[in-house]
């Protein structure tokens, strides 16, 4: 993990301010909330015109970290990145993964101290939104206040299911699981088809989001490729038997309140 | 209180088969698993496969040999 000064790097270097960011780049962030919202043209307008500043990052560099008081969130554009939280003899739980469009801070808007850290799963491009141009975005866009609303609540309704992964799943059945719940997520924003997708986590990620040792985790990988259900090589997952990965795990996605739902 | 070991097959669904039953003073406290060549650089390790009463941990230490593996699994019985 990258030092707490990382955060300052973020917002300027050398000197210079960063570029003004072209408007495509939050587009994913629209792309995201039109996947589980719809958004009136005013509205995908005034989130186009957000001030952002775009920083490139490296994998494994904290964006915000514990104890921080965020004056800014931060959108992800490209790459992944995971909420986290460290114990003591160094032990790590990862709360969640994001994928681009994603704002994995966005409750500092409201939460002034943060109470874990978020940083890169992979190389990234992030976005970061002052928290006054958020504010006063959903100030006077009561239907992106109420998106955003919605979207922690979605974040809500994955936690639930991760607690009932880590408590009540098997480890084949949680490993089973998230690979469904990331599929569907990608292909939402349209990152993920064919039941395939990058996948830029360590078997430590996994074991360290699912509670498990990373022994049991490359039992599991070995298994699930054992019975020809995934193929994973080289950081790109597919899955070739998606009926029976999910039926492992009752895979459900009504918890991700999808507009449009994966086949 | 001394520790004591027993070879035992074990299933684990995988190429992990080899395994110690650890047994302090008669009881049951541990269950070591040597790594196999599925795992790469760890091959070869033992593995806390299953911890009871202080010897239980969720983080589930892997050890270089069977020497270490006892020095700690005694630690946690001394309350260490």
């Amino acid at each position: 993990m990258a030092g707490r000064a990382v955060r300052f790097h973020l917002q300027t270097q050398g000197g210079v301010a960063m570029a003004p960011v072209p408007s495509h780049s939050i587009d994913m962030l629209i792309r995201k909330l039109e996947s589980i919202a719809r958004l009136s043209d005013e509205e995908k307008n005034a989130i186009g015109h957000l001030p952002v500043t775009v920083r490139p990052l490296n994998a494994g560099q904290d964006i915000v970290r514990e104890k921080d008081r965020p004056s800014q969130c931060c959108l992800l554009l490209e790459g992944w990145a995971c909420r986290y939280q460290i114990l003591g003899e160094g032990k790590r739980q990862i709360f969640s993964f994001h994928i681009p469009g994603d704002i994995p801070d966005l409750q500092s808007l409201h939460l002034k101290v943060m109470d874990h850290s978020v940083c890169t799963q992979s190389q990234a491009t992030v976005a970061f939104i002052p928290h006054e141009a958020l504010l006063e975005l959903t100030a006077t866009f009561p239907g992106i206040a109420a998106i955003l609303w919605r979207d922690t609540l979605v974040d809500g309704a994955v936690f639930r299911e991760w607690m009932t992964g880590i408590g009540r799943r098997t480890a084949l059945q949680a490993v089973a699981h998230l690979f469904c719940e990331l599929y569907v997520k990608l292909e939402a924003v349209g990152l993920a088809r064919d039941h395939a997708y990058r996948l830029p986590l360590t078997q430590a990620d996994l074991g360290d989001a699912l509670g498990l040792s990373n022994v049991h985790v490359n039992r599991v990988l070995k298994e699930l490729r054992g019975k020809g259900w995934i193929t994973l090589h080289g950081g790109r997952l597919e899955i070739n038997d998606w009926r029976e990965l999910a039926h492992l795990c009752d895979f459900d996605p009504t918890y991700l309140h999808l507009e449009r739902r994966a086949a | 209180m001394s520790l004591h070991l027993q070879p035992v097959p074990i299933a684990t669904d995988s190429n992990d088969a080899e395994s110690q039953l650890v047994f302090a003073d008669g009881f049951l406290v541990a269950m070591l698993v040597r790594l196999s060549d599925d795992h790469g650089d760890e091959a070869g390790m033992w593995f806390l496969e299953a911890g009871f009463g202080r010897v239980d941990d969720p983080s589930q230490p892997k050890f270089a040999d069977l020497d270490e593996a006892q020095e700690w699994i005694q630690r946690r019985l001394d309350g260490g």
